[in-house]
């Protein structure tokens, strides 16, 4: 796993111009403020998608809701591709954090989580005259759905706290690892 | 200002918020401000989504029903706010932007009350003055992705952290 992490380390820190650009003045703050923007775009058309087939708001059709749900993957596009910015600029602070090992975690059982839905559910709740409440797969899905984004969010705040550092002769410090080569 | 900021800053609070390495303070109110920020932001978002013509078959009227949840996000944000600024008030109330932030936040809840009160509870009167519906829906939009940045740039541009710092 570490000769993994190393690789993926080195590979990740070639991307220069990338990582120039983050460091810039502007470049940072404005990819987080992007990330955000679109994590806020993501969560609210997302949450309100899985509050319907939870039993909300039932005169609203859900089919005709599920037009909101492509622009809450232009809010993951905007925060994926902001993402891939912060790792390619500082690679180790993320591919040894166990924060981000969680939220990557997260993020791909809420992918399942989707594609679960489009392959059980989604025909039979936006079909012409399809019932107004949704069948229980689809409401445990949604449920799912709610606290995978919430865990995604809680995981991405806790990067912070779980950042590797190069450890001394003290060890780690405030929740942290240590780098892979450093005194343990 | 500085004995206000002091003081607040020596309240157990403040100190605890800090200074504490457990997982359940800093590291938990700034994931429920995030979590807060995504509904907030989010279903207003969505709201406006809606009214710039996404989802046509949408009775507006209904769309009420997802209010309590921006409701939920706005008031996990303005209590999760209140206690971020406790810890660190010096640094927030002496960055101008942090006024911005505020003031782009009252900026799209008058908003929010707008189009709550003329287009949700009366689509009938859907062309209102003095603005029109895509009007609001996109000062909604510029609004809190204004909100966001100048909240992100809180960490960016701030010229004190604490009084004695």
């Amino acid at each position: 796993m570490v000769n993994f992490q190393i690789w993926l380390v080195s590979t990740l820190a070639r991307a220069t111009p990338i990582r120039e650009f983050m460091h810039t003045k502007w470049g940072w703050p404005a990819a987080e403020s992007l990330h955000f923007i679109g994590l806020s775009l993501l969560v609210g058309t997302i949450s309100v998608f899985d509050l319907r087939l939870l039993g909300l708001a039932k005169r609203v059709p859900i089919a005709a809701l599920h037009r909101l749900v492509p622009w809450g993957l232009v809010g993951y596009g905007i925060t994926a591709g902001t993402g891939a910015l912060f790792l390619m600029a500082e690679p180790d602070q993320y591919v040894y954090n166990p924060a981000f090992h969680l939220k990557v975690l997260f993020m791909l059982v809420a992918g399942l989580n989707a594609s679960a839905f489009y392959l059980t559910s989604y025909r039979r709740t936006t079909a012409p005259g399809a019932s107004a409440d949704a069948p229980p797969a689809a409401r445990i899905i949604a449920a799912a759905s709610l606290f995978l984004w919430i865990s995604v969010i809680i995981a991405g705040r806790l990067l912070t706290f779980y950042r590797p550092w190069p450890c001394g002769p003290a060890g780690p410090g405030f929740l942290a690892q240590c780098l892979p080569g450093y005194v343990r | 200002m500085d004995p206000f900021f002091l003081w607040l800053e020596s309240t157990s609070l403040s100190v605890w918020t800090r200074e504490s390495t457990s997982v359940f303070a800093f590291p938990a109110i700034l994931s429920a401000h995030a979590i807060g920020m995504g509904l907030a932001a989010g279903i207003n978002a969505a709201l406006a989504l809606h009214l710039l013509g996404v989802g046509p078959g949408i009775p507006v009227r209904e769309l009420r029903r997802f209010i309590p949840f921006m409701w939920i996000g706005f008031w996990l944000n303005a209590v999760s706010g209140v206690v971020l600024l406790i810890s660190y008030p010096t640094k927030a109330l002496t960055n101008p932007v942090f006024y911005l932030k505020l003031s782009l936040i009252a900026c799209a809840m008058w908003i929010f009350f707008v189009i709550d009160r003329r287009v949700l509870r009366d689509p009938a009167s859907e062309i209102s003055e003095p603005f029109g519906t895509r009007t609001l829906a996109i000062g909604s939009l510029i609004c809190w992705a204004g909100a966001i940045t100048s909240g992100r740039l809180l960490a960016y541009t701030y010229s004190r952290l604490l009084v004695d710092w």
